[in-house]
């Protein structure tokens, strides 16, 4: 019976095409990212207020908390063996954060808060590359603030509301166009930035769990638009005939996540979980920047749902130290002809591993990531110059590592 | 604990091999290009403006340095190409162009755009340049304004004939010698390789100068010509010979350019014929001030003395909207000595140059109170007409003729500039999807589509890079070399748009 009802479940999230990526950065917490960061059926520990809300009712303790910290280590390689263009990108390190607090009011009552970066990027190549009217260099970091409410009516169940309220920065650099500079021969970019980017959503979650052995988890967060009203936009190396500054307003979706998940214990050591995420990407259309004086600009994206497929394990070695292995499927949103180096998201291959190191209430947490993501040849295109539509095509081929340490203390 | 040394080693280890890498690595250092059955080793380009780099209506510093042949010969040096040398213009210290004879201005600077003005116009500065002599030979033979036979003449390098003006400054710049012509001169290189792109100006002239000139078809002396004439499809057919002869000699391959169609350059077409905006009341003022004038015909007509289908053509007429200019056309039947003028209002057929577009609807100089091309007649000059565009025709179809006959018999590339030109006329798409008109300049935002400069005659940078690519494609074709080409989206106009000039 159970078994039927998950394979009903995951039969109806999988497509017959499906692809997450895009700029969501999945490393909410160091004990899940060392199991495929597959938490939204593993309960226990305050991660709970990101991966599954509703599972801070089969917290241990009262009061939990957690905190971490995942830098990101990326690279993005670009060619074209035609033109014989080749580049790299630079990225600075990534510093993913989150801080966890659970709280048991009763047996039935309990509340999370959750602080964490769930999307952003930086994106960093050459000045002046081959690319460069399309992206110099991009940077997205968006905090969310998420208290949940959680209610457990039976012993077996329990279902959480909660609110996210989100603000964010992003500050992106390109180049005017492919050609443009000013009298000195210096290309001519426009850097956009906007600090007051904010936005809300809500989030719905389900933990079941039938039995000491097996649980089930239901995780929902919705798309959050962060909204920029007073962006400035600077102009660089001036031709002269534009203006220095300008103000814009933009938006940028933070696509809606539905988590189903389920972890079992075959053995009592030994925990196995396995989560399938999708990303509602297709609500990010295109990237549209209405400018005061400038002429507004149209980036298409029609981007497409995408699929993260995620399985890990936890076997707990003695009282101290638990170790984690596991691996994640990870499928980029973007479709044919949409492929744009400001994002160049692609299919990847994901191996975690972790452990957690325990001294009576606090726990240390440790994580790896290894990403090497698959080469792709494609193109960009819908960037518009005067009346015609130049293509930006080539192959693209990345990895990023991704260590990550966090603590928690549970009382 | 050794599970945690286990875990750190792990991450060290694979932050060292953190390094994407593609399944087939382009290395743009290493490349196997190839010349084919070419020898690029000495390249001389033999040409005008167009091979110089001329652009904006002048040979300026950042025009010259990407020039078509500089454009192909910096492709040739990855296929055994030698050094290429141009006749450098350091003294042109403003980057204008222009030149100057002692005090005296002989040549204009560069054409900006007056960002305030909204107006195209010589950018405010003196010219550097001078006349004293850099003697070449240079890779680099594109001499401005060289017709055919100027480059056979010795004496075009010679400032002594600069008071005659049949001299020319540019060759007096670059001259080995005052008295060599520019053809000895190129000869004296040696070439391995060459292009050849002649016969421009020889057709330009005559269109540019709403056929001012004459026809000078069957007339074999180009000493008799005058500068806006058409130069005898013979006189070309011979030289080019001679040329080719000599060029081939010791073995040289080269390519031919084909020459394109006056009507395919916006200095030609953007200047529409109806541009007279009017109301009714003005256009029924108008039709009473022509109303003698439109009697005169019917009166010539009833005489016999044209016909009733030149009647129609001549009767002036005008209404609300938009209206042809009036002009004069000498091939009209002449009916002056009835004081009939030879007037008419321009058809979709005639081409009005570039020059026009200041003098329509301004005050006619001799008289202020009437308006030019309305109440004043466009003069010759301000009007290619259909017939006077058909002998342009004519005649770049000889040339045209020859040029792929003797490409043939000699057995070289042929570079068609001519249909280059025609496909930019109707919008040319490049393999990225990106498209290039021939459309004259109007406002920055048509700047990516631009391929002329602003003299309306001569591509601007992203222009000359189609064409060296179109040069490389007939060089690749031709001889089996692998030269690479440019992306023109690129690079910059090199247009000047200035806040206030």
């Amino acid at each position: 019976m159970k078994k039927s009802i998950i394979l009903l479940m995951l039969s109806v999230l999988i497509p017959a095409t499906a692809k997450a990526g895009g700029y969501r950065v999945a490393l909410q917490g160091a004990r899940m990212l060392g199991m495929a960061h597959a938490g939204s059926a593993v309960f226990g520990g305050a991660e709970s207020a990101f991966f599954n809300p509703a599972g801070i009712g089969f917290g241990t303790g009262d009061n939990a908390f957690a905190l971490g910290v995942s830098p990101v280590i990326s690279k993005v390689k670009y060619q074209n063996a035609q033109n014989l263009w080749t580049a790299q990108t630079h990225n600075p390190v990534g510093t993913p954060v989150y801080a966890y607090y659970t709280h048991k009011i009763s047996d039935v009552f309990y509340l999370g808060l959750a602080l964490y970066t769930p999307f952003g990027s930086t994106v960093k190549w050459d000045k002046d590359w081959v690319g460069s009217h399309l992206v110099n260099e991009i940077s997205l970091r968006a905090f969310f603030f998420q208290p949940s409410f959680v209610i457990k009516p039976s012993d077996y169940f329990s279902i959480a509301v909660s609110f996210i309220a989100a603000s964010g920065s992003i500050s992106y650099n390109k180049n005017i166009n492919r050609f443009m500079t000013d009298g000195q021969g210096n290309r001519t970019d426009i850097t956009l930035e906007a600090k007051d980017a904010a936005g809300a959503g809500f989030g719905i979650s389900v933990a079941i769990r039938p039995s000491e052995k097996v649980s089930l988890g239901f995780n929902y967060r919705s798309t959050v638009w962060l909204r920029s009203r007073y962006g400035v936009a600077t102009i660089n190396d001036n031709p002269g005939f534009l203006p220095e500054h300008d103000h814009f307003s933009a938006a940028l979706p933070m696509p809606a996540e539905m988590s189903l998940g389920l972890a079992f214990r075959p053995i009592d050591k030994l925990l196995i979980t396995m989560e399938l995420d999708e990303v509602f990407w297709s609500v990010y259309k295109s990237l549209d920047i209405d400018f005061g004086h400038l002429p507004d600009t149209r980036m298409a994206k029609n981007w497409e749902n995408s699929f993260t497929y995620r399985i890990g394990a936890e076997y707990t070695l003695n009282e101290h130290l638990q170790v984690r292995a596991g691996y994640y499927y990870d499928e980029s949103p973007i479709p044919a002809t949409y492929f744009a180096p400001d994002t160049p998201s692609l299919d990847s291959n994901n191996w975690t591993f972790g452990f957690t190191y325990k001294m009576g209430k606090l726990s240390v947490d440790a994580a790896l990531l290894y990403k090497t993501e698959k080469e792709r040849s494609d193109s960009y295109d819908y960037y518009i110059e005067g009346m015609s539509a130049p293509r930006f095509s080539g192959s693209y081929v990345a990895n990023a590592i991704v260590p990550s340490f966090g603590i928690q203390y549970q009382f | 604990m050794k599970t945690i040394y286990r875990f750190l080693a792990l991450t060290a280890l694979m932050l060292v091999a953190c390094e994407p890498e593609f399944k087939n690595p382009v290395d743009p250092d290493n490349v196997d290009i190839t010349s084919g059955s070419a020898d690029f080793s000495v390249y001389v380009a033999v040409g005008n403006s167009l091979s110089a780099g001329y652009m904006n209506g002048t040979l300026y510093k950042s025009g010259q340095e990407y020039s078509f042949p500089k454009l192909l010969a910096d492709r040739m040096k990855e296929a055994g190409g030698g050094e290429f040398t141009q006749p450098y213009m350091d003294d042109d210290t403003k980057d204008v162009g222009g030149m100057m004879m002692g005090n005296l201005q002989i040549l204009p600077p560069k054409l900006v755009v007056d960002a305030g003005d909204k107006a195209v116009e010589r950018i405010n500065e003196q010219p550097t340049m001078t006349l004293e002599p850099h003697p070449g030979p240079y890779n680099n033979m594109g001499v401005p304004a060289a017709k055919i036979y100027h480059y056979v003449f010795n004496g075009y390098g010679n400032i002594a004939n600069m008071a005659s003006g049949t001299a020319n400054p540019y060759f007096v710049r670059m001259a080995s010698s005052p008295n060599a012509s520019v053809f000895e001169d190129v000869l004296a290189q040696h070439p391995t390789f060459f292009t050849l792109w002649l016969g421009n100006n020889d057709v330009l002239w005559y269109a540019t100068s709403g056929g001012a000139g004459t026809d000078q078809t069957g007339n074999t002396d180009p000493s008799t010509y005058g500068p806006n004439d058409l130069t005898d499809p013979g006189v070309f057919a011979y030289i080019y010979n001679q040329m080719l002869q000599a060029l081939t000699a010791g073995g040289a391959k080269g390519v031919l350019a084909t020459i394109p169609d006056v009507a395919s350059i916006p200095y030609m077409t953007t200047v529409p014929y109806n541009p007279v905006p009017l109301d009714q009341a003005t256009a029924d003022a108008l039709n009473q001030a022509y109303a003698q004038y439109n009697g005169a015909l019917q009166q010539a007509l009833a005489g016999g003395l044209i016909t009733q289908d030149e009647a129609t053509r001549r009767t002036i007429h005008f209404q609300a909207g938009k209206n042809a200019v009036v002009l004069v056309d000498e091939d009209l039947t002449d009916l002056t000595s009835l004081n009939i003028p030879s007037l008419r209002q321009a058809t979709a057929d005639d081409l009005l140059p570039l020059t026009a577009a200041s003098v329509i609807g301004q005050p006619d100089p001799n008289n202020p109170n009437l308006v030019m091309g309305v109440t004043s007649p466009l003069g010759d000059e301000y009007v290619l007409t259909a017939d006077e565009t058909a002998k342009v025709r004519t005649v770049t179809a000889q040339y045209n003729a020859t040029i792929r006959a003797l490409a043939q018999q000699y057995d070289l590339a042929v570079a068609d500039m001519a249909a280059a030109l025609d496909e930019l006329a109707a919008g040319l798409r490049l393999d990225d999807n990106s498209i290039y008109t021939a459309n004259y300049f109007s406002g920055v935002e048509t700047l990516p589509n631009l391929f002329f400069s602003l003299d309306g005659v001569h591509p601007n940078r992203k222009g000359y890079v189609i064409l060296a690519n179109r040069f490389i494609d007939a060089i690749n074709a031709k001889y089996g070399s692998t030269l690479r080409k440019y992306d023109p989206g690129y690079f910059d106009t090199n247009i000047s748009i200035l806040p206030h000039n």
